[in-house]
């Protein structure tokens, strides 16, 4: 992928937010990152995504878990019933280690579940590896 | 206070047993009313030899004994109560604890790597505590949690081959083994009511110990299981550094350690999870041990012929 991949970011919490443009920053990908702080702001802004046909759609979600109001597995199943926005690929990215929680994410339809890691070196691999999985190695629908 | 009664038989003389407390009561007796036709309650006729008797011997049904047994009904109910809201304590606070911390872990680390050397020594040296801070309450936490989970999970007890319970822990310390030379020694081991992947954990925990506190020598660890009456005693014996007496309850507590860090890592969970797993199952774990001679832990567990009644949960 040539181009600079939108990343939707759905996470309250500030100090990952910026510690996931560090990671990205450092990364080979010149990644805009658009964030969202919790899951009602997100949906009314995927809506009219989904309702105009111009807008362009982000290429990846990453979604936390746990946000307010509305939380992360709401989220996911709204985008993965939604017609125009299902086919977006979303990155579970959380810190619950719970198996419940992961299995529950991937029957919502969670394109995949990457645990937020205690150690800096760890998240920062995640970062990247979700980013050279999705923007280097997979083909994303946009691309046909 | 009871009354017996039973039928009477004609030409029989009815007898009359009363069940009553004793003097102190925290005891019941069983005595016999002398009997006369008169003292025979029959309907709602009432005598004045029984009802004196009655009377004289007469107790509040809430007398000390019942009160007694209540309190400690109470007592019981009570403690159930604060265990399992302990239980859910370790559990939320760790689980909800990691989440800050992984902030500050990762942020400490962040300013290590990028402003090392860009202010004073000073800085440099706060940032590191605060990092190794950070990094050793992330694995104090994983470890409570650990201990936490062995209570709130797991299956019941039934019976298993411990033989492969020791298979699976000397397979996950496959690397010190090799790399420290120990040397195992295993007799025949029984099938016990327990839970392989647990007591997979307590070898693997004291075998991992053993090793950990080895002398010069490589470690020579003999693992054996000798029958009581109606139970297995194990035993895990090592050639190690060995444990002070006076310490020999202390190391089965949670966090207990006989070192610092710097001599031997880790957090001192490993003996309080074999002990939570131990008596989870009705057994009990201690250790035979003298400085700089080795110790020999030894713990029990049902056989599994016995029926699993009250001794596992």
């Amino acid at each position: 992928m040539t181009k600079t991949p939108r990343v939707l970011l759905i996470d309250d919490n500030p100090a990952d937010v910026s510690l996931i443009g560090e990671a990205s920053a450092g990364g080979k990908y010149q990644t805009k990152f658009q964030n969202f702080t919790d899951g009602e702001k997100a949906i009314s802004h995927l809506r009219t995504i989904g309702q105009n046909a111009e807008a362009a759609k982000p290429d990846l979600v990453i979604l936390d878990l746990n946000l307010p109001r509305m939380n992360g597995k709401n989220v996911l199943a709204f985008l993965k019933t939604d017609r125009e926005l299902r086919g977006i690929p979303v990155v579970v990215f959380s810190s619950s280690q719970s198996h419940w929680e992961i299995s529950h994410c991937y029957e919502l339809g969670a394109n995949c579940y990457v645990r937020k890691t205690g150690d800096l070196d760890g998240f920062v691999s995640a970062i990247r590896s979700i980013e050279e999985f999705w923007f280097g190695t997979a083909s994303l629908p946009e691309e046909g | 206070m009871t009354i017996a009664e039973s039928s009477v038989r004609p030409g029989s003389r009815p007898r009359i047993l009363v069940i009553h407390e004793d003097t102190t009561g925290n005891d019941l007796r069983v005595r016999e009313i002398p009997y006369s036709a008169s003292a025979v309650p029959t309907g709602e006729r009432s005598d004045s030899t029984l009802d004196n008797w009655l009377q004289a011997n007469k107790r509040c049904p809430c007398g000390p004994r019942k009160a007694a047994e209540e309190e400690l009904a109470c007592k019981v109910e009570e403690l159930a109560r604060s265990n399992r809201e302990l239980e859910q304590f370790a559990f939320v606070a760790s689980h909800d604890l990691q989440e800050p911390l992984r902030m500050v872990a990762a942020y400490t680390q962040l300013l290590a790597e990028k402003y090392r050397g860009q202010l004073d020594a000073n800085a440099d040296r706060y940032i590191d505590y605060a990092r190794e801070g950070a990094m050793r309450m992330q694995t104090l936490i994983q470890d409570l949690l650990a201990f936490s989970r062995v209570a709130r999970e797991g299956t019941p007890a039934r019976s298993i081959d411990s033989n492969l319970a020791l298979d699976v822990a000397l397979e996950n310390l496959r690397c010190p083994i090799a790399e420290t030379g120990a040397v195992i020694r295993r007799g025949q081991l029984p099938s016990v009511l327990a839970e392989r992947s647990l007591l997979a954990q307590v070898f693997q925990n004291l075998i991992g110990n053993a090793i950990k506190f080895r002398r010069e020598s490589p470690p020579t660890i003999d693992v054996q299981a000798t029958t009581t009456e109606k139970s297995w005693m194990f035993s895990v014996s090592d050639n190690g550094v060995g444990i002070e007496h006076e310490h020999s309850d202390r190391v089965f507590d949670v966090f207990q350690r006989l070192h610092t860090r710097a001599e031997y890592p880790g957090n001192g969970i490993g003996l309080a999870i074999c002990k939570r797993i131990i008596e989870r199952f009705g057994g009990k774990i201690w250790v035979e041990s003298q400085l700089g001679e080795g110790s020999t832990f030894k713990f029990t567990l049902p056989a599994d012929s016995i029926e699993k009644g009250g001794a596992c949960r």
